[in-house]
């Protein structure tokens, strides 16, 4: 019985050890070879001190050995932590911190780069490193991953764990604050690839390009999905869009996920992307925000032989509704319904049921909402309540997911995103919190007053605009911020502007005025 | 407009658009990508700088990493594309 998301990879090399699983660059995995590794590197993580439930961050770049580390720590009765590998060291650290990290595996170039941050994730007992130039000055103990992935495969591993155990945590953004730890369990992942490869219609024939990264839930469900299927996924790292046009052809690739951004670039008139012709891509699928309509319909006339799908989901529920490709005519600009098994909600302030039209915060139910938020309750119960339209004699025995997302539903229940409830900014596919850079943004010891909020943008569907008041007898040119900015924080959260004013509008209550600075951008 | 006015204006762009860059004091040998400072986002920015600024129209297949490793790598590609483009202006402005 499959039911931790190890045994997916488990059944799918028992079927087809032979076929081909994992691809990078030159490197070919079979799911034998793939199985194999997992299972050594598993029982090597317990012979470097892994016990059950340990949280053990992967901070690598999307390799191999990336892919194989979420399954053996899984297999190692772990929960896996994928920290995208362009966070900063402060990020990095932050997340260490947060969620108590035992171990990282992580390479040696990016271990250089967080050296000097180790002495401040005080939990940490051990590394594991990608890669034989360990950087001087680490006093932690450390291990060869090649060491620990080439031993003896063993065939069993004693495995406590079940399917309500967690199994990951992935890092995101809310309104405020710094990145919340959303917790995943085995049933809940897995769940989630059941009903995206049943929607999308993926099967052992797919082959699947991953560019999204697993710290994010699309990306990771990608790779589940690709697993559990038997299918074969190739990971592609890219900066030039014409790098995936060319992995496109030369791995004949039938499924790519993407988001926004991304097709904003494949969609560019300069883009090889429209040179050809893709008989082989069977799907492609959107998510992480709205594609652009102009980017919609350069797509439908580049790839007419391929199905778009067009999906929403928030890290929170996993994966939460998808537009058919057949409705793609009649309702370009939906979010779709709700993925299998799963019931969408839409509810007014005062938790009734909307009609069609009215305007209300779209509320997920099903197998694949979270666990909530790793040590924080108190944010977990907003975002997570009890079902409020069971019968009270069942008790509180099913939460639903609060999106935070206001959406509004037609006469055939197709859903509309409509915007979001709180400040959360949403760009190039990454959830900022404005809080988050106004706080860096304070740091700098140069501004007395800052807020930050999402201004609309073609290619990112939100760009971050900035505005600050300068602590008095400061004097400062708004580009010596940015840079301050881009020290301390990854590219996707630093301000494309910073406008210094004189004061901040302010609420009655003496908030900052984020509606007024909205306004005043003319949105 | 000289071959060699060209690096210091690629490089005016990149320190004044990539805080980063100039945070590193990045050189004109320097590399760009994979450092941090050029993402797939980054290289639409010097691309539409360089087609505006120079008057050339890059197309993707010349979008290579080794045209983009550094300024002067820029620099040298740009140089070329406009001896090749006929259409190209040769004034400044």
């Amino acid at each position: 019985m499959d039911f931790l998301i190890h045994h997916m990879l488990r059944a799918s090399a028992g079927r087809h050890p032979d076929k081909e699983a994992l691809v990078h660059g030159d490197r070919r995995l079979t799911y034998g070879e793939v199985w194999n590794q997992v299972s050594s590197l598993a029982q090597g993580l317990r012979s470097a001190g892994l016990d059950r439930g340990d949280r053990i961050g992967i901070y690598v770049d999307a390799t191999v050995e990336q892919a194989l580390s979420i399954f053996a720590v899984a297999r190692a009765g772990g929960v896996f932590v994928p920290i995208n590998g362009v966070l900063f060291p402060e990020q990095v650290s932050h997340i260490a911190r947060d969620c108590r990290m035992r171990a990282l595996i992580t390479s040696a170039p990016k271990l250089a780069a967080i050296a000097a941050t180790l002495e401040s994730m005080p939990s940490l007992e051990y590394l594991v490193v990608v890669g034989s130039e360990i950087p001087s000055g680490i006093h932690l103990p450390t291990h060869s991953f090649e060491t620990l992935s080439t031993g003896p495969a063993p065939a069993e591993i004693f495995e406590p764990s079940i399917e309500k155990d967690l199994a990951a945590i992935l890092y995101t953004s809310g309104s405020t604050g710094k990145p919340k730890g959303v917790m995943l369990s085995h049933a809940q992942v897995m769940a989630g690839s059941t009903i995206v490869s049943t929607y999308l219609g993926i099967t052992q024939s797919e082959r699947i390009l991953a560019v999204l990264p697993f710290s994010f839930d699309a990306g990771l469900n990608q790779l589940m999905t690709a697993f559990q299927q038997g299918a074969t996924i190739v990971l592609k790292p890219f900066v030039f869009a014409r790098e995936i046009v060319t992995a496109l052809h030369k791995e004949r690739i039938s499924g790519l996920a993407g988001v926004p951004t991304l097709w904003s670039l494949l969609a560019q008139p300069s883009s090889s992307l429209q040179k050809s012709t893709y008989p082989h891509l069977r799907y492609i699928t959107n998510t992480g925000g709205a594609m652009p309509q102009d980017v919609l319909a350069t797509l439908r006339r580049v790839l007419p032989t391929t199905k778009i799908f067009l999906m929403y989901g928030l890290t929170e529920a996993f994966r939460s509704t998808y537009l058919p490709p057949e409705e793609l005519d009649r309702r370009p600009t939906s979010m779709g319904k709700a993925i299998p098994d799963t019931e969408i909600l839409v509810l007014d302030e005062n938790g009734r049921r909307c009609g069609p039209g009215e305007i209300g915060e779209l509320v997920h139910r099903g197998p694949t909402v979270s666990m909530g938020y790793w040590g924080q309750p108190e944010l977990t119960a907003r975002v997570l309540r009890p079902n409020p339209f069971l019968p009270p004699e069942l008790g509180d025995v099913e939460k639903v997911c609060y999106s935070g997302d206001l959406v509004q539903m037609d006469e055939d229940g197709f859903l509309y995103f409509i915007g979001r409830r709180d400040n959360m900014i949403k760009s190039s596919g990454f959830r900022i919190s404005p809080t988050e850079v106004e706080e860096i943004l304070f740091q700098s010891g140069n501004v007395q007053g800052a807020a930050v909020i999402g201004v609309p943008d073609a290619m990112l569907g939100q760009a971050v605009v900035a505005f600050v008041v300068l602590s008095e007898g400061t004097s400062l040119d708004p580009e010596a911020l940015r840079v301050y900015c881009a020290e301390k924080m990854p590219q996707y959260m630093v301000p494309k502007s910073i406008e210094i004013l004189d004061q901040l509008p302010k609420t009655s209550s003496g908030k900052v005025d984020y509606p007024a600075l909205r306004r005043r951008q003319g949105i | 407009m000289p071959t060699d006015s060209i690096q210091p204006r690629i490089r005016e762009f990149i320190l004044n658009q990539f805080p980063l860059a100039r945070k590193r004091a990045i050189g004109d040998g320097d590399p760009l990508l994979g450092h941090g400072i050029l993402d797939s986002l980054g290289i639409l920015e010097v691309v539409a700088f360089v087609e505006r600024e120079f008057e050339i129209t890059v197309a993707d297949e010349e979008l290579l990493p080794e045209s983009f490793e550094s300024i002067r790598s820029i620099a040298r590609f740009v140089d070329e594309k406009r001896g090749r483009e006929p259409g190209a202006r040769t004034e400044g402005g």
